[in-house]
């Protein structure tokens, strides 16, 4: 049972930011999704979250067409998200970024701050509980943001360039954490990176999107292997490098 | 051992006991004065605390400003009229109403609590058409629905009587009465503002975005609370009814709209302590400004300010606020006991 996309494309007035694109994610899995800036990624998952209706083809949730639902009944069906900006509740409380998912979710808010407690605990957070949202150092924002999108266990969770501006350290214990999402919670994943090293350290599986198209899919060695990779995206990752 | 955070939450809970502490000084003090002009002043700010407080638990809570509740007002003060008026009066005044409001000859609790279930009724209705827009829009939209129902008020004469006043309504409005469902109000702002739905409508307030990807229907959450603040609105409209004794359309128009924003905007849209100091400040002060209106004897001479400075001068207090501390009085904060005198009563 996947989510998936199925030859969705999205056209902004006339610039098309995707074409054709098809993927899907298992249960459990780790997806990355790659590619440059503008390549249409962050559109991908706002496709998948009910923030952007697709143009064309379909969005896939347990065999179901879920194209037309809105952005929170896609959260309430199971598909939860990060964004690339962080975006939490600032004026509040971590527990209660937490909580606003779990009552978001249907939970009296009792029992959403009890699940958002434990959750903190599971990720190791548990010391941020009532810290305000809005003065947290980068990483901690990143994590949390995490943390409220796994409130209510989701089937899947898309993440926004999780890692944009960690260093290597704080960088490898997020792709732990996200190998623990995904193992102990079975819950699937993709995970949006530009940071190639650590999609291909937790990615079974890697898209790699240019202009909106899938130019390269596959396994570890095959992206490595992939001419198209090199020449679209690698080779100006090396040449910044 | 309780977490900062369930301290907190602790704490906040003696926010409106707090708050109703507050204004029953202020009664108590009032009163004590002796004086039937501060006395009155007492029961109508506390007929704004409920109107305020009413407002803010929309306002407030979800971040969209509202220029419509003072069409609730108007809402609850009619049928609280059409209520309790003495049906013969009614006969004379109001040929047109519909034969079981002619007839009614109501109590006032019920009445007023009629008015306020009237003034929910139409939140509720309007509000599910209105509330879909996003922030500006909604605001223009609630504008657009207050001069709707001004109108209808002011043309809808053999049922509302039109812009001539509609006089005799019950002055049953004391300090006391105008307290209870002023705490009443802040209780119930209160309780909804712990709830879930507040939590997430706050949520919504805080980052639409984020919000829908955290479940939230900002749509049905944002409708809830514009319907108990319609009740509210309504209940604070009946109140000042009964208050003045007289009613028109256009005492539930602009001027009202004004005063209420005024009276957020200085106190702090951002806490429930924010909406009802907002109130008390402003009450005071203008109690103070009719005084020098009227004009103060000092010796053979009397200082008076020119009629009409009153307005003046609440628009420049308003301007100064938004400008000097844009978050109000209260600046989002709310009156509560400290989180160590609620741990030690709670172990
Ligand atoms: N709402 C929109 N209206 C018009 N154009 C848009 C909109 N959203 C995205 N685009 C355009 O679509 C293209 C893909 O954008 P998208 O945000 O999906 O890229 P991305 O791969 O996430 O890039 P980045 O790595 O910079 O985050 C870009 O050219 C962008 O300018
Ligand atoms: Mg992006």
């Amino acid at each position: 049972m996947v989510l998936a996309l199925e030859q969705v494309g999205v056209a902004f007035g006339g610039f098309r930011a995707l074409t054709d694109v098809t993927l899907s994610v298992a249960p459990g899995q780790v997806v990355g999704l790659i590619g440059p800036n503008g390549a249409g990624k962050t559109t991908c998952v706002n496709v998948l979250t009910g923030f952007q209706r697709p143009t064309h083809g379909k969005v896939i949730l347990q065999g179901r067409e879920v194209s037309g639902l809105a952005a929170h009944e896609m959260r309430r069906a199971g598909v939860a998200r990060t964004f690339q900006a962080g975006r939490l509740f600032g004026g509040l409380d971590v527990l209660d970024n937490l909580a606003c998912t779990g009552v978001g979710l249907g939970l009296r808010r009792s029992v959403a701050e009890h699940e958002a407690s434990a959750l903190l605990n599971w990720m190791g957070m548990a010391a941020l509980e009532s810290r305000a949202a809005a003065g947290l150092p980068y990483t901690d924002e990143r994590r949390v943001a995490i943390a409220r999108a796994l409130m209510g266990k989701p089937r899947f969770l898309l993440l926004d360039e999780p890692a944009a501006g960690m260093s290597e350290a704080e960088a490898a214990d997020l792709a732990a954490l996200i190998g623990r999402i995904a193992a102990e919670l079975g819950v699937g994943c993709l995970l949006i990176e530009h940071n190639v090293g650590l999609v291909l350290s937790v990615c079974t599986q890697v898209v790699v999107l240019d202009g909106g198209r899938i130019i390269e899919k596959g396994d570890r060695e095959a992206i490595l292997g992939s001419r198209a990779v090199r020449e679209a995206y690698l080779g100006t990752y090396a040449e910044a490098a | 051992m309780p977490s900062q955070h369930q301290l907190r939450r602790r704490s906040a809970a003696t926010t409106p006991l707090l708050l109703g502490l507050l204004l029953l000084t202020f009664v108590l003090v009032a009163l004590g004065l002796g004086d039937r002009a501060i006395a009155r002043m007492a029961a109508e700010t506390l007929i704004r605390v409920t109107m305020v407080v009413g407002f803010w638990i929309f306002v407030g809570n979800s971040g969209v400003v509202s220029f419509g509740h003072a069409a609730f007002g108007c809402i609850g003060a009619y049928v609280s009229a059409w209520l309790t008026l003495n049906p013969a009066m009614k006969a004379a005044l109001l040929p047109g109403l519909p034969e079981g409001l002619a007839a009614a000859d109501w109590p006032v609790l019920p009445a007023a609590i009629a008015g306020g279930l009237a003034a929910a009724v139409i939140a509720l209705l309007t509000g599910a058409a209105i509330l879909r827009l996003s922030g500006i829009a909604a605001s223009i939209a609630t504008f657009a629905f207050l001069a709707m129902v001004n109108t209808i008020w002011a043309n809808w004469t053999p049922v509302t009587g039109g812009t001539s006043s509609v006089v005799g309504l019950d002055r049953y409005i004391t300090p006391w009465v105008a307290l209870g469902w002023a705490f009443a109000a802040i209780l119930v702002a209160a309780l909804h503002a712990h709830s879930a739905s507040g939590l997430a409508l706050r949520a919504t307030r805080e980052d639409e975005v984020a919000a829908a990807a955290s479940g939230i229907d900002r749509y049905r959450h944002r409708l809830l609370a514009y319907t108990l603040s319609g009740f509210f609105c309504g209940i604070g409209g009946a109140l000042m009814g009964h208050f003045i004794g007289v009613i028109n359309p256009d005492g539930f128009y602009l001027g009202l709209t004004f005063l209420m924003l005024a009276m957020l905007v200085i106190g702090g849209v951002g806490s429930l302590s924010g909406a009802v100091v907002g109130v008390l400040a402003l009450s005071i002060a203008v109690e103070g400004l009719v005084r020098l209106e009227k004009g103060i004897a000092v010796g053979a001479t009397t200082f008076a300010l020119p009629p009409g400075s009153q307005e003046i001068i609440l628009a420049v207090a308003m301007i100064l606020i938004l400008i000097f501390r844009p978050a109000g009085l209260m600046a989002g904060r709310e009156v509560m006991l400290p989180a160590r005198w609620v741990a030690r009563r709670g172990t």
